[in-house]
């Protein structure tokens, strides 16, 4: 094949291009089967039309940070010494081309581990302490991704210090890797970030995902941490962008109160890791690599469907709770006003139901994302850089957004008992205090 | 789900740094934990990387996030461009009343590291504790681990890296000896 560029035509970046080198990776085992796997996973059965899968999104993720890096690195956008002496020259240094493919690879590698309905069960059903950066991390390492890293000219090494990060490559980065994995997996405003609020925002139809993420991407640039007294170097932002920033903000507290938390999104999770603790060998993922290649959402929804249909199989309750949409609904949800009362309100809550109505009605659910991470270095127009907290009212009023919700959830057969019950007794319940 | 005898912990710190007059921003409690942790061996379940000014836990940011998402902490700009503070939230009051056991086991550990390294900045504690960091990672003499702590972070240089491993070799002195008298009395 010779090199050329190729297109991919997408709803949120209208083309993505690559080159046959890079083409080989998204044509690779690992890389197709990302096209069965959601995105979202059961969401579709709130939200039809969020059926898009992890294929597209690791295509934006790629787009997106090749954007950022040419931006960053543009010789006109470097402001300080430090810096400079940091990033690689665009214009005569062969290290601009390297870590500009392997940015783009680990950008198109970075969730290739997940499991079947991406984060929907992976605290449960993989063994402690493992998550889907650690398969991931394994696959990039794989005999079978070499060649293509080879025919790519980049180490398989580097490619997974910029996929999964620090935390997961469990060894030390240099400034300059750490800067780049920002670019990806930053938790202010990395390419993850933003291709899965626009895409999840698109494809859900939850229209408050959107931000101006074209404005935001120019002004980003590397800066040293002088509002904190430290030379170490960070992605931040001109002054310009501050509104691009604001407004990426709001857009993920409101998609994750309208989509990610959404209790019947939340519940379907449950029933989903409950139909595979019943369903797989041992009750959880194996963590084999060909193992995990070959197991996708299709063969899930595959066994969830039969098992929906035998009452003597395996899991065919939890299955039947998923196609039947008979799902537990929300009894008792955390808020600021209980929590005032005690702390330790949700677990009182969940206990006394439990006791009430016997375990297997009831269910209890925690989720929690970082709240705003809004401090960030602003170059401002005299040179000088300072914390966005400082210059932004709209992330000082956002710091107190809630990024968590817990549910207790009840059988559709015992909801309306339930919730009498609870209206009677939630206040002697909360009442019970240390 | 998060634990809040540590969230009682974290917050009892953050009390602390500020009575003695720390800036309290994310960075300080971060590599105050981190002394706390691996040098005065408060047990805390975070993993401890080098990243972001030194030793970081993501571990320890999810927990901060949480915290503040409860109203357990929150920030306070108290500048015009310096970064933010962390500061006790609104349901804290309730915490240290239904959760008061971690602070009250290790307030000594906690009164040691708030009032040590209170006036620090963010560039002095993250020299100090990539020097603790280096030097809990290797036994070699001063100059050498200065050298390792260069190439791990360039903007810091040999001269300032070398200081910061003899203030962390006086430090692991100090809590030693601290520890010693401990067990003595």
């Amino acid at each position: 094949m010779s090199n050329r560029t190729h297109e991919f035509r997408d709803p949120i970046h209208s083309f993505i291009k690559l080159d046959s080198e890079e083409r080989k990776l998204v044509d690779s085992r690992p890389f197709q089967r990302l096209r069965y796997i959601h995105q979202l996973a059961l969401s579709y059965l709130v939200y039809p039309g969020a059926t898009h899968r992890r294929f597209e999104h690791s295509l934006g993720v790629m787009d997106v940070s090749s954007r950022i890096y040419d931006v960053v690195t543009d010789p006109e956008n470097i402001h300080h010494d430090s810096v400079r002496k940091l990033v690689p020259r665009r214009d005569s240094d062969y290290e601009w081309s390297y870590w500009r493919r392997v940015l783009r690879m680990a950008a198109l590698c970075h969730d290739m581990g997940h499991l079947p309905f991406s984060h929907a069960a992976e605290a449960t059903l993989l063994p402690e302490g493992t998550r889907h950066e650690h398969l991931s991390k394994a696959i990039i390492l794989s005999g079978e991704m070499k060649p293509i890293f080879d025919g790519l000219k980049i180490r398989p090494e580097d490619v997974t210090k910029l996929a999964v990060g620090p935390k997961y490559y469990e060894a030390k980065l240099s400034d300059w890797e750490a800067i780049l994995y920002e670019m990806i997996g930053g938790n202010v405003f990395g390419a993850d970030r933003i291709d899965y609020l626009l895409r999840d925002s698109y494809h859900s139809g939850v229209a408050y995902g959107r931000f101006d993420h074209n404005r935001l991407i120019e002004t980003m640039r590397i800066l040293p941490r002088e509002d904190q007294e430290s030379e170490e170097p960070a992605l931040g932002i001109t002054l310009g962008g501050l509104q691009a920033a604001e407004s990426l903000l709001w857009a993920r507290y409101f998609i994750y109160r309208q989509l990610y938390f959404h209790s019947v999104r939340r519940i379907y999770d449950i029933h989903l890791t409950e139909f595979l603790q019943e369903w797989l060998k041992d009750g959880r993922f194996s963590i084999l690599l060909e193992d995990h290649l070959r197991m996708t959402d299709n063969e899930v929804m595959a066994a969830i469907c039969e098992a929906s249909t035998a009452p003597t199989a395996k899991a065919h309750e939890a299955a039947c709770r998923i196609t039947g949409r008979q799902h537990f609904r929300v009894l008792y949800e955390s808020n600021l006003n209980d929590e005032k009362i005690n702390l330790a309100n949700v677990d009182l809550v969940f206990q006394a139901a439990t006791k009430e109505f016997g375990r297997e009605s009831v269910r209890r659910d925690f989720y929690s994302s970082e709240p705003a991470s809004e401090d960030f270095p602003v170059r401002l127009r005299d040179g000088k850089i300072a914390s966005s907290l400082a210059l932004s009212e709209t992330f000082r009023v956002g710091q107190g957004l809630r990024f968590q919700v817990t549910f207790v959830f009840i059988s559709p057969e015992s909801k309306q008992r339930a919730d009498k019950w609870l209206d009677e007794n939630r206040a002697k319940i909360l009442g019970e205090a240390k | 789900m998060p634990e809040f005898n540590t969230a009682s912990l974290i917050l009892a710190l953050t009390e602390k740094l500020r009575e003695h007059q720390s800036w309290a921003g994310e960075t300080h409690v971060q590599k105050a934990i981190y002394i706390l942790n691996r040098v005065l061996r408060v047990p805390i379940p975070f993993k401890f990387i080098l990243y972001k000014h030194g030793p970081f836990s993501f571990d320890l940011r999810d927990e901060i996030g949480w915290m503040r998402s409860i109203r357990l902490l929150e920030w306070e700009v108290r500048s015009n461009s310096y970064g933010s503070s962390l500061r006790t939230g609104q349901l804290s009051p309730i915490l240290k009343r239904q959760f008061p056991e971690m602070p009250q086991k290790h307030s000594g550990e906690i009164e040691f590291v708030a009032k040590r390294f209170a006036g620090k900045n963010v560039a002095g504690l993250e020299r100090l504790t990539t020097a603790i960091y280096v030097t809990l990672d290797e036994t070699t003499p001063p100059h050498e681990r200065a050298d390792y702590f260069h190439a791990l972070k360039p903007h810091v240089s040999i001269p300032e890296a070398e200081a910061a491993v003899l203030e962390a070799d006086a430090l692991i002195q100090v809590v030693n000896d601290r520890s010693a008298r401990a067990m003595v009395a």
